[in-house]
Formats: C-alpha cells, structure tokens, sequence
C-alpha cells in the first residue's frame, strides 16, 4: 500500500494479491459469458499452477505482453503443453 | 498327362489368388502394404497440422507484441501532447456500457479430419466489430480485406480534416454502400474518443487503431490455440495407439 500527495488530488494504491488474482481467474473463467481472457503474462506467472492446469476451450486464456515485461514463449501454458511431444526424452522413451 | 499338368497349375493358380484374398493386403510399387502407407500418412497430417498451427500462433505473437508497442508509444506521445490531465484513467467512467465490439463462438464443422469429440474442444472465435450499426457486422477480416484492397487500388482519397490516418476514407462513385458503412465506422471510433475531449491528437487515433488491430490479432492467436490444442490431442492419440500395438 502506497499513497501519493499533490496539491490537488490525494491517491491511494492498493496492490493487487495473489489470492485476489486467483479468485478473478477462477470467477472469470467460470462465467458463460466470457469467450476470451486475457491475462499479462507477468500476472500469469504468480499463478502459474493455476494457468497450467486449467484445460477447458472457453473461455481461452492467452497470455499477452505487458509494457514492462515481453512475451516470452517458453512460458506460454499452450506451448509448455504440446513441448513434451517434441521433446528428445519423449522420443528416446518411445524407442526403448 | 499334359492336361493333368495344366489342371495342376491351374488349381495352383487358384490357391494363390484365395490365399491373397484372405490376407487382403494390396502393396504398391516397392512392396509395402498400402493400409500402413495411409496411416503414415494421417500422422505425418496430423504433425503437420500442429507444427503449422504453432507456428501461426508464435507469428501472431509477435505481430501482437509488435502493434501493442507500437500503441503504447502512440497513446504515450498523445499523452505528452494533449496533457496527462486530458488522457487519463480518472476520465473514464467506470459504469457498465454496451459493447461496441463482440466476440461469437461458432463451432468449426467444415473440418473434416476431427472426429466429434475434438470438433467440441475445437470453438472458433469471430470479432464482430462495431455491432451497434444497425445489424451490420463486421468481422476482421472483411475490414482487413477491405483495407488491403484500398492500399492496392491507388485511388484518390478524400482528405478529411483530423481522419488522414484512417484508410477507410477513401470513396468510391459506385460503392456508396461501402462509403455509407466506412462513415458510420469513423463516427463509432470518434464516438469512442470522445472521453478524451472533442479535439483529439493524430496519435490518439492512431493508437486506436493499434489497439484495434491488436483485438483482431488477439482473436486470431484465440484460433490458432484451439487448433492446437485439438491437433496436440490428435497427435497424442496416435501415439498413444502407436504405444499399444507395439
């Protein structure tokens, strides 16, 4: 929690908690009404265990760039589920 | 005896071709049966359809990230010119409103080569821009299309005062329909800016129109994951089929 003082105007942040993040992911992807997600990236990454284990087609969570933090692929929850098929040791175990 | 030679070979002849109709396999030219050159040739499909899918979605990625960037120096240069108290987030009200833009989820039936189940897990997703204008919808691509075609056709283009960015301005003599449609387009996103004063800066509006075809890249990353994910079961499903007869 931080505030900040003008001449004018007095602010108060409060920072968002991973437990606040969390219930929003789960609210949002439950609704009937929302066909896409859009999550930073970098939010992502505090629930992760949450993004990965979430399997259903809609509502589509993508993981989209934010301005201080690009996107980064090896992240990405899509990519990190198809990786293992091309991975050298899912071959290697097939072949033995 | 020579008729009993030739009744010999002909029942010989006969045995053959019942034994090759039991086992039923057909072989081609270099004597590989043709049933496993068929299933050989679904995998390599199916792989094919997964390396291509991810790699739509790795290039639309990078156009995302690419326009985003281009949309946060634009807003921020407005920022700088119109003032941080003219462009700011206490402007916008934080009520519920119509949305301009919608997104529907149509289920992909023209694709032969899923079987129901992955036809379920495998939505598409189509942008409906502008949905206000009296039931005309606009999906990305008809605006993308439309936007190409006016870039290639080297018409004169009308120059309105403050719209020099926008390529729908361009008028036709006999497309007065399009020109109609292109109109009530400007005025929706001039509508949508109209938070931000009456008088807008050129960069506003053209970080507008980054983020817009930010949505319309978004959406399109949205298709490429759902194919993925349904070309990515497809793929498991052979190995795992592969796994058991071996």
């Amino acid at each position: 929690l931080f505030s900040s003082t003008d001449e004018s105007s007095c602010y108060a942040f409060v920072e968002t908690t991973v437990k606040q993040v969390e219930d929003t992911f789960k609210e949002f992807t439950t609704r009937e009404d929302i066909a896409i997600v859009l999550i930073s990236q970098y939010v992502a990454n505090m629930i992760r265990f949450l993004v990965d284990s979430y399997n259903n087609p809609i509502p589509a969570i993508l993981e989209i760039p934010s301005k201080d933090h690009p996107y980064d692929p090896s992240q990405d929850s899509v990519l990190s589920r198809v990786k293992y098929l091309f991975s050298a040791e899912s071959v290697a175990s097939d072949r033995r | 005896m020579a008729e009993l030679a030739r009744t010999d070979e002909i029942e010989m002849e006969v045995k053959k071709t019942d034994e090759m109709a039991e086992l039923e396999v057909e072989e081609n030219q270099w004597g590989e049966p043709i049933e496993d050159l068929e299933g050989e040739e679904d995998r390599n499909k199916a792989v094919m359809k997964l390396l291509d899918s991810m790699d739509g979605y790795l290039t639309q990625f990078n156009s995302l990230s690419s326009t985003l960037r281009q949309g946060w120096l634009d807003l921020a240069s407005a920022r700088h010119s119109m003032g941080t108290s003219r462009i700011n987030y206490t402007l916008l009200d934080l009520k519920e409103h119509p949305a301009s833009t919608s997104l529907r989820v149509i289920s992909d039936d023209d694709d032969d080569d899923v079987d129901d189940s992955t036809r379920k897990q495998k939505p598409r997703f189509q942008l409906r821009k502008w949905g206000s204008l009296d039931n005309q919808t606009f999906s990305a691509e008809k605006l993308r299309s439309k936007e190409e075609h006016e870039e290639s056709s080297g018409s004169l283009k009308q120059r309105h005062r403050g719209d020099s960015q926008l390529p729908e301005c361009a008028s036709k003599p006999d497309d007065g329909a399009q020109v109609q449609i292109d109109d009530k387009v400007k005025n929706e996103r001039s509508k949508s800016l109209a938070v931000f004063g009456t008088l807008v800066s050129p960069k506003l509006r053209a970080s507008q129109l980054s983020f817009e075809k930010a949505i319309e890249a978004i959406v399109e990353i949205a298709n490429l994951r759902s194919e993925i994910l349904a070309a990515s079961d497809q793929v498991q499903r052979i190995l795992e089929g592969a796994k058991k007869v071996t």
